[in-house]
């Protein structure tokens, strides 16, 4: 106990208590890393043993921990003693507490036999880059390479047909495991040939990985003592939104490419170039890869589904959630309770049983044509079922806000239940209407699953569905054109997007505690 | 219209609003419910709105029973403490709501609105919105809106609280005229018993559900008929005293630990009759400084309040609060003496807290 | 009467879409029901009993699809549900008011895009040498290349699902932070905190219960949600290596490759994620006390 009380007492005011602060945070961060590299590696990994999940994940992840490891580690005690008056003695307590942890880390390495003192794949032999290829300098006696017949100056040009450089062989060789053969493509005395070199595993202290990791330890301390904070968010922020922006920005490149390579576009001769706006000839009404589907059709499908749905979604819910705000009536609380339930119920686990019910409302008469199976009816049911629970709560939020004697005032001034609903309370509730509206629009517009799986033929195919069918039954794939459809159907959503972030917030939090 | 309440009880759950309530109001009547918050005036007046449902009882508008009616077949107009005007409609939209409602034609709704608004002196602000007016305009507006569609009894919810002190004066007289030249039934709300005591015909008070007094302002404040009403009513409240009574020289008097008072003759029989404690209750205008006065104290407290100054002076180990003239100059720690009008004490029965009415 | 016509079309949806699927999924996972035996009529389709429930406990594939669906939510969860909406959210409430809502607004983007297009973006994303922006990247450094398709799916799986995960909390948190009192951040400030301190003795010990909800909240979307996976992998490549739980249940009932659904089957499995929904559903109201809201109405009549 006394221990643990000083490890958390530190008396920050003097040197010394400074240091060990930083020391402590540094290694907690150490071992809070090892320990979730240790979970993923050692607990996940046999649990789900037998191969029975992806063991590439696992690893990944562990080394992926590994990796920041350090880097965790020397930030914490670094930025333990960031907040230092001057700077200077910050920073040789940061150093002196980093080559602390940066030893102790190096220590538990040589005890496990990890990082630079593990075994590393190698070919056993020396070569440096020529403009020829690489040439072999020396070979280890008795190793991989010597075993396999390699000389002193072959020049190896290729991997089975793969050129390479003496970086990328480097890299393959490090990333293989133990007897993973490798086809090495020579030229010896101006004659090519080829012969197989098998990795082996091979012991010994990698001196340039630990200086390397000291050095990057010791900038990493620095740089957390002087970097301005202030920016580090910003950056952090921006890189993990990175991947997004990357796939938008493809996205529209694409859309007015023949071709792309990464996000570069391409012309015939493989140099950047070739813009085209042919892609968008669909608007025009150009055939689509042979699809029988007219856009516009399918345009209309989507539209008509939103507007059905979010008219449906706000009528519906905004008089359910009127008569539970504001009216008292038995089973009021037995109401109240079950929506909230289905609020936090997943509905998309009735997908099966609701293909039944569809099925059997479309042999209704009369309106069994409209809202059975296969008809866009049908889909809009189905999805504004789904989003009742949150609609009702959300509305019922929004009437518990308005004054009670506005609406007593209105039901003596005369006005039947209805018609204060319709004229009274209802006005005022605008902006919670919006925000239910864009959540149904932009929900019945994206709408993939159901009507992927309660529809068949073109009369209810919407333009998610479409462009799902534009990737699955095209061959091959134009994978600019589906950019051209995805970025047609994406344009109400950005407008979305750019004019209403701060309702879109708000709604997309509809799980929460409380009104919304 | 008469209004008349039998029985009339409200409980939400386990918890009482109004109790046993029993209630005539007169045709043309202004009748004040007044009482601290939380004592159910405003329940019973929700209740005579239609908004509540009593939960025994009768309510009845002239010789029609109201209970099952719904608030749009009541003929009622109410006026409510946050004017609960619509935001999304003008002025002239709220005031035509009720004639909308009735399906009263058109050019009808337009001459009355017109009316209505003139006789409010809100003509000029028939286009604006209620967030572009003042609490003033607004509660004109509501007031406009429960009067335009001509009821028979208009119903106010602490139509005033609402608004700055100047301008509570005037409306409180226009209200009283208005209604006295319409000749409707007004019943209203509210905590404030100056409102009360200048407004109505007749005042209700309440105290936890239940009525404690129905009366003229006059009979009230000089005859309070309960301990509670004696201190509600008044302000400054009333000085109370426990107090036994005992015969000396021939004559009564009253004695407490801090003071003796001699009795006046008319309360000397009474007295003489008296058990035990009663409690003495008298005014602070009923106590006056006088260097010759009978019993001596300290001042212990000076309120200034302008026309007067409040003073708590200290008897013994009794407070009095009285009104003194601000000339005096009064001063914490001063020794003063007083007098005491006996002829306007008031006595209480200390348990039943019921006025002895010995006079 | 009239609060009942109010709630009548809501509660007419409910009943047909919420209250009989859970009393049909139920019976049809107690059927035999295949296309071959396919018939749309309750009453006509073959009792079996708990038989589809115990092929369920003996089947290979249903092992594997089951550790598959642990092993999904819990990634998913831990690193991007919680981990990094609470990063993002406490990053974003430490910066310029605007600029931390934009940020936050920008990832609100893979919510909104329809999955379709999102999933499209992806694939390019992942795709082979030389048209995958990854591997373009993977070039460009002299990195080798990869087919990530085929090597790493789960990798993309969870990055997916993560990146539209994210939002939920991020959002939660966000006014957690914001709600915690001025004088309280001011009065750790005096005190000489810093930035981490304050985060860890300040922040973190009143997001206890938005921690809570989100976990509890979001595990459940994850466990049943499968659109996205359908999507970009469709349980594959080769057998069920990325299948979740809620996928099978779509697949054997109402998308299978070999033209044979199995509607009673397909039910076991959705029976399984039902029970779970509900269960988790009812624990929810009672633990975050959702029923405390419910105040009386203070209007009587009509």
């Amino acid at each position: 106990m006394a221990a643990a009380g000083a490890l958390t007492n530190i008396n920050t005011d003097s040197m010394s208590g400074r240091l060990l602060l930083a020391l402590r945070n540094g290694l907690l961060a150490a071992l809070a890393m090892a320990l979730l590299a240790f979970l993923f590696h050692s607990l996940l990994r046999p649990m789900i043993g037998s191969a029975l999940v992806e063991e590439t994940l696992t690893i990944t992840l562990s080394r992926l921990f590994l990796v920041l490891l350090p880097i965790a580690a020397y930030l914490a005690a670094g930025t333990a003693v960031r907040n230092m008056e001057e700077r200077h003695k910050a920073l040789i307590l940061a150093l002196v507490a980093v080559t602390a942890v940066y030893a102790l880390v190096v220590g538990a390495q040589a005890l496990l036999g990890a990082g630079p003192f593990a075994p590393r794949p190698s070919l056993q032999f020396s070569a440096r880059q020529t403009d020829e290829g690489i040439l072999v300098e020396a070979l280890e006696a008795g190793g991989a390479a010597e075993l396999a017949g390699l000389q002193p100056g072959d020049i190896i040009t290729a991997i089975r047909r793969d050129q390479v450089t003496l970086t990328e062989l480097n890299q393959r060789v490090g990333l293989a495991e133990e007897d993973d053969p490798f086809r090495l493509r020579y030229i010896r005395n101006g004659e090519q040939d080829q012969l197989t070199v098998r990795a082996v595993l091979q012991t010994g202290v990698d001196n340039s990985a630990i200086v390397t990791g000291l050095v990057i330890a010791l900038v990493i301390a620095s740089l957390s003592i002087y970097w301005p904070g202030r920016t580090l968010p910003y950056i952090l922020l921006a890189v993990s939104l990175l991947p997004m922006v990357v796939g938008y920005l493809w996205l529209i490149i694409a859309t007015f490419s023949y071709r792309t390579r990464g996000i570069l576009p391409l012309d015939g001769a493989g140099n950047i170039g070739g813009l085209t706006i042919e892609n968008w000839g669909f608007l025009l009404g150009e055939d689509i890869a042979g699809l029988e589907f007219s856009i516009w059709q399918v345009t209309l499908n989507s539209f008509l589904l939103a507007v059905l749905m979010t008219a449906v979604v706000l009528l519906v819910s905004s008089m359910a959630g009127y008569a539970l705000s504001r009216m008292s009536f038995a089973g009021r609380k037995f109401f109240l309770s079950f929506t909230l339930i289905l609020h936090g119920f997943p509905a998309v686990t009735l997908l099966i049983p609701i293909f039944f019910i569809l099925l059997n409302l479309g042999n209704l008469p009369l309106i069994g044509q409209l809202i059975g199976f296969n008809t866009l009816g049908g889909i809009a049911l189905v999805m504004v079922a789904f989003d009742l629970p949150l609609g009702i709560w959300l509305m019922k939020g929004f009437f518990d806000h308005i004054p009670w004697d506005m609406e007593r005032s209105a039901l003596i001034d005369g006005a039947s239940r209805w018609r204060v609903y319709r004229e009274i309370v209802l006005p005022q509730i605008r902006p919670g209407l919006l925000a239910l509206g864009i959540f149904a629009f932009i929900g019945g517009w994206n709408a993939f699953l159901i009507p992927q799986t309660y529809s068949i033929g073109a009369g209810t195919v919407n333009l998610p569905v479409f462009l799902n069918e534009l990737i699955d039954e095209t061959a091959p794939v134009d994978w600019n054109q589906v950019a051209a459809v995805g970025l047609f159907q994406l344009i109400p959503i950005f407008i979305f997007f750019v004019f209403a972030q701060e309702y879109l917030l708000n709604i997309y939090a509809g799980g929460t505690k409380g009104s919304s | 219209m008469e209004v008349e309440l039998t029985n009339l009880s409200k409980k939400f759950g386990d918890v009482v609003g109004v109790e046993a309530l029993d209630l005539d109001i007169r045709d043309g009547e202004f009748v004040a419910f007044l009482g601290p918050s939380g004592c159910g005036k405003t329940t019973t007046l929700l209740m005579l709105a239609g908004i509540y449902r009593p939960t025994t009882g009768t309510i009845r508008f002239g010789d029609r029973i109201v209970n099952q009616l719904q608030p749009r077949d009541r003929n009622i107009g109410m006026v409510f403490q946050s004017y609960a005007l619509y935001p999304h409609m003008t002025v002239f939209g709220n005031i035509a709501y009720p004639l909308k409602l009735k399906k009263v034609p058109r050019q009808e709704q337009q001459r009355r609105v017109e009316a209505a608004a003139e006789t409010m002196g809100i003509a000029h602000l028939l286009d604006r919105r209620p967030g572009q007016l003042s609490g003033g305009q607004q509660q004109r507006v509501a007031l406009g809106r429960a009067l335009v569609k001509e009821p028979d009894i208009l119903l106010f919810d602490e139509p005033l609280s609402n608004l700055d002190a100047r301008l509570r004066l005037t409306m409180r007289g226009e209200i009283r005229s208005l209604q006295k030249r319409l000749g409707i039934t007004a019943i209203y709300v509210t905590h404030d018993q100056v409102e009360a005591l200048t407004m109505a015909d007749r005042i209700a008070v309440m105290n936890l559900g239940r009525l404690q007094a129905f009366a003229t302002p006059d009979d009230l404040y000089e005859r309070p008929p309960t301990k509670f009403i004696a201190g509600f009513v008044g302000n400054p409240p009333m000085n109370f005293l426990e107090i036994e009574f005992a015969q000396e020289n021939g004559a009564m008097q009253l004695r407490s630990e801090s003071l003796e008072l001699g009795l006046p003759p008319e309360f000397a029989a009474a007295a003489a009759a008296a058990d035990g404690a009663v409690t003495f209750g008298i005014r602070p205008e009923d106590i006056s400084l006088d260097d010759y006065g009978p019993v001596s104290g300290e001042v212990f407290v000076v309120e200034p309040l302008g026309r007067d100054d409040l003073l708590d002076i200290i008897v013994g180990t009794e407070h009095f609060l009285l009104l003194a003239d601000p000339k005096r100059k009064s001063r914490a720690g001063d020794r003063v003496r007083l007098s005491f009008d006996m002829t306007r004490a008031h006595f209480f029965d200390p348990r039943s807290e019921l006025a002895l009415s010995w006079k | 009467m009239t609060a009942y016509g109010f709630m009548a079309p809501a509660g007419l949806l409910v009943l047909l879409f919420f209250f009989l699927p859970v009393l049909i999924v139920l019976y049809l996972s107690l059927t035999n029901l295949a296309s071959a035996n396919f018939t749309s009529n309750l009453a006509e389709m073959e009792f079996i009993g708990l038989r589809n429930f115990q092929t369920l406990l003996n089947d290979q594939f249903a092992k594997k699809i089951f550790f598959n669906t642990i092993f999904y939510v819990l990634s998913t969860l831990a690193l991007f549900n919680v981990t990094a909406a609470l990063i993002v959210s406490l990053l974003t409430a430490h910066i310029n008011r605007r600029a931390g809502f934009i940020f936050r607004a920008l990832w609100i983007l893979p919510r909104i895009t329809t999955s379709t297009v999102y999933i499209l973006i992806w694939r390019r994303m992942m795709a082979e040498a030389p048209f995958g922006i990854i591997n373009q990247v993977n070039t460009a450094l002299g990195w080798p290349t990869w087919n990530y398709g085929s090597e790493n799916p789960w990798v993309f799986v969870i990055l997916v699902n993560g990146f539209i995960g994210i939002s939920f909390g991020m959002i939660i948190f966000t006014s957690a932070i914001e709600s915690i009192p001025k004088d309280l951040m001011n009065a750790s400030l005096v005190d000489g905190s810093s930035y981490l301190q304050r985060i860890r003795h300040v922040t973190l010990p009143l997001l206890r219960w938005p921690l809570l909800f989100v976990v509890t909240y979001q595990s459940l979307s994850l466990l049943t949600s499968f659109e996205q996976i359908l999507l970009l992998t469709d349980g594959g490549p080769g057998l069920y290596r990325t299948e979740v739980w809620a996928l099978t249940a779509f697949h054997r009932a109402l998308s299978n490759y070999f033209g044979n659904t199995q509607w009673g089957y397909g039910s076991a499995f959705a029976v399984v994620l039902v029970i779970i929904g509900v269960v988790l559903a009812v624990v929810y109201m009672r633990v975050f006390r959702f029923d405390e809201l419910v105040a009386e109405p203070r209007i009587e009549v009509l």
